[in-house]
């Protein structure tokens, strides 16, 4: 078998072939661009990690003015949301199973008695563990204010047992503080943190279904007989096939680049034509997984299944889009380095947040790139001009 | 004569329904990657992702290097942090203001948090002069960022009220009294947090719900390109006989899978408890399932090919997995949608899911979330038979 060099007039027949499919089809046309932006204009207002508003209901047996005063630290604190008093926990029962409520704390009966004969109290709370992530921060909230009601009555008992100021007393209690700062998000705002990897998500999502039938769908109705027959080569019709789709997708980057920074008010911290030139390695990348499943199988079903599965279900998990990478179990950080997203993820947090600029780009680049040749390979290899059947 | 009618009509869906089964289990490929997502994928989400703040790789810049501040440093311990004492790396500022070291390790993501100790810490504890201690967090990823500065503010709060002088001159009976409050904390229904039950559940869920609206979806639209629905619609079938046997068929297909999924990966390896009983759990399912297979089949009679057909899953699957309430508490949308995510089969299929599951609630609490899916699921059939009619 000789190698025949690749003549761009006979890429750019099959590219324009296939521009005319897509644009003659025009509900297709429209959802190849319409998809991607409604998705990141959804997703970014819903797609939240902060927990406000957890609802939580106070079990006081003391009302006392001490334990009032304890109950109103979480009634006023803006992370819960509070529904109400209640008489005992187990009453709660079903409010709890159906999701109206997340969070009880208790205070025992004689607290008010037991704090000024000075017998430490135990305070109870209770916490919907159902979502892990979710218990775990509505944990660190009630921590956080039972470490102020603590340090709010050890003060008041030494300011009255050796006669100083409260003020004075919660100084010397507290000799240290923490001056944190918070890098690159500096509110810590959950929409800052996802929205520019989302980017990344839709761009892994949306360039594969638009590419996945293209191959497969002329082997169904076997108009792919004319391309085995004719004189191009297979590197020309895999490149002719996926140009217009990278052009559609490339459009959409800028799109949702846009919709990031105007919409949701993100600020770009970095190089904007080394975020782009990134992008369109990413993009090319993610429409080139659509063609090669598109190549191997011979189904349009069995093709839109597997990039469903390889794309959208990986898309929230190993992406690094939630959670970092790095925290996850080693055989799913395999997963993860066997998926473009995780390389285009660090390569938009280096640059949209982080500040960085060409360096960045050119790391996660040349991995992609590698990637890329990858996939070229495999799909080059594996689709052959001559069927078996 | 009804009764021969009756038999008629459901030998007809009979085998109409072989039909859809032997087009599904004769694609080879389709099979293998069901079967890896029931299992498989399903395996990977709930052994391999956590939520969890692990391992926070933390840089101490210590320019003290006293007992105390030591003594700071092993508060920071696994699993939460992992300490790297930066003495020995080059950025390590030999004299001076340590505060701005640990930028290139954070910016580089070599390192989540940098803590700088100053010189003089352990003297200004000891004198009794309060001071502050420079933390700098990544919080690229905001969940884990929070938690990391949470705990830390923790760790060090404990560790000067422990250390501070005041205290040591009260007599025990009074210092035994502190801290007054002894915080006690029960979580309910996984109270190891475990992940891998929910990361498992969840996964599996959305397995369901990609299969459930894509292969039924899929199914139409090729009959629709080949032509073969015009032999069916010219036939003496009614739209509801032709559309019956494909929700019946992936349907079962669907469970199929579900119940692969669970004796094989959710029960054996994760030990995914069925609190509320398994039996309520696959009614629930299949409540789901046909809701979902025939908003796939809706969207199966506004798309012509199978390219639109794809495009449309996508359009329809991705906000439910990213919104339905997996990830995001509904609290934290904007209200307009939050109203929108009810009508999404999986807001409420994964309400009662976790419900049942992990909650043991029975059909006294779930049935709003019940009836929820039932109504979507109708509103699904009526507007695919209107639609399918004038196909």
């Amino acid at each position: 078998m000789s190698f025949r060099r690749i003549q761009p007039a006979r890429i750019a027949a099959i590219a324009v072939k296939e521009w005319r499919e897509i644009v003659r089809d025009r509900l297709f046309f429209a959802l190849a661009f319409l998809v991607p932006s409604a998705l990141m204009i959804v997703v970014g207002y819903g797609l939240s990690l902060d927990v406000e508003n957890i609802p939580l209901v106070i079990v006081d047996r003391d009302h006392s003015a001490l334990s009032r005063e304890y109950a109103y630290r979480f009634i006023s604190a803006r992370y819960f949301r509070f529904m109400g008093y209640a008489s005992s926990i187990d009453e709660l029962d079903r409010p709890i199973k159906s999701d109206r409520i997340r969070a009880v704390i208790e205070i025992p009966p004689d607290f008010e008695k037991n704090l000024i004969r000075r017998n430490p109290v135990q305070v109870r709370s209770v916490i919907d563990g159902t979502f892990p992530s979710r218990a775990q921060i509505t944990k660190g909230y009630i921590i956080a204010i039972n470490g102020a009601a603590n340090l709010d009555l050890t003060a008041r008992e030494i300011s009255s047992l050796i006669g100083i100021p409260e003020v004075v007393a919660r100084e010397k209690l507290q000799p240290i503080r923490i001056e944190a700062r918070y890098l690159y998000n500096e509110n810590i705002q959950s929409r800052w943190s996802i929205v520019p990897k989302l980017i990344m998500a839709i761009l892994l999502m949306s360039p594969p279904f638009l590419t996945v039938i293209g191959v497969v769908r002329e082997k169904e109705s076997g108009s792919i007989y004319n391309i085995y027959s004719s004189d191009v080569t297979k590197s020309e019709f895999l490149i002719g096939k996926l140009a217009p789709y990278v052009g559609i997708s490339f459009c959409n980057s800028i799109v949702l680049f846009l919709i990031a920074t105007l919409v949701f008010q993100v600020a770009f911290k970095g190089s904007v034509p080394a975020f782009f030139f990134a992008t369109a390695i990413y993009v090319i990348c993610t429409t080139a997984i659509g063609l090669l499943v598109s190549v191997l199988v011979r189904t349009q079903i069995a093709a839109m299944i597997i990039t469903i599965i390889i794309t959208l279900l990986p898309a929230v998990l190993y992406s690094g889009l939630l959670f970092p990478i790095s925290s996850s179990t080693p055989a799913a950080r395999v997963i993860a380095h066997l998926l473009p997203a995780m390389y285009y993820t660090s390569i938009v947090d280096n640059i949209f947040l982080k500040g960085e600029g060409w360096a960045a780009a050119a790391r996660g680049s040349a991995i992609l790139g590698v990637y890329l040749a990858v996939l070229f390979f495999a799909g080059y290899s594996l689709f052959s001009k001559r069927p078996s059947r | 004569m009804i009764s021969e009618n009756k038999r008629r009509w459901l030998t007809q869906v009979y085998a109409l329904a072989i039909k859809e089964y032997l087009q599904i289990f004769r694609d080879i490929t389709l099979m293998v990657f069901m079967v890896y997502a029931f299992t498989g994928d399903v395996y990977f989400a709930g052994s391999g992702v956590t939520l969890q703040l692990r391992n926070a790789a933390t840089i101490v810049y210590d320019a003290d290097r006293s007992q105390a501040s030591r003594d700071l440093v092993r508060q920071f311990r696994p699993p939460y942090f992992s300490v790297e004492d930066a003495i020995s790396m080059p950025s390590f500022p030999v004299s001076g203001d340590p505060s701005r070291g640990g930028d290139s390790e954070l910016a580089r993501g070599d390192a989540m948090i940098s803590l700088a100790i100053p010189h003089g810490f352990e003297r200004r504890l000891l004198r009794d002069e309060s001071q502050s201690l420079q933390m700098r967090v990544d919080t690229t990823h905001s969940i884990p960022g929070y938690l990391a500065s949470m705990y830390s503010a923790r760790i060090v709060n404990d560790f000067a009220m422990r250390s501070s002088p005041l205290l040591s001159q009260l007599p025990p009976s009074v210092t035994d009294f502190f801290p007054p409050l002894r915080d006690e904390y029960r979580t309910l229904f996984n109270p190891n947090q475990d992940e891998g039950w929910f990361m498992s559940v969840s996964q599996l869920l959305n397995v369901i719900t990609v299969f459930a609206i894509l292969l039924p979806g899929a199914a139409l639209v090729r009959e629709r390109e080949r032509g073969t629905i015009e032999q069916l619609t010219v036939s003496p079938l009614s739209p509801f006989q032709i559309l019956l046997p494909k929700v019946f068929a992936m349907t079962s297909i669907v469970l199929l899978g579900t119940f692969l999924s669970w004796f094989f990966v959710l029960r054996p390896v994760f030990h995914v408890p069925s609190r509320g009983g398994f039996p309520l759990f696959v009614a629930v399912t299949v409540l789901y399932v046909v809701t979902s297979t025939s908003l796939g089949l809706l969207a199966a009679t506004i798309a012509r090919n199978m390219a639109q057909i794809g495009m449309l899953t996508i359009f329809l699957v991705a906000p439910m997995i990213f919104l339905s309430g997996a990830w995001t508490p509904p609290e934290a949308m904007p209200a307009w949608l939050r109203v929108g995510t009810l009508a999404f089969p999986l807001h409420h299929y994964i309400n009662a899911s976790y419900a049942i599951l992990f909650k043991g609630a029975g059909l006294s609490i779930i049935w709003p979330s019940c009836l929820a899916i039932a109504g979507l699921g109708s509103v699904n059939v009526l507007f695919t038979l209107r639609r399918f009619r004038g196909i």
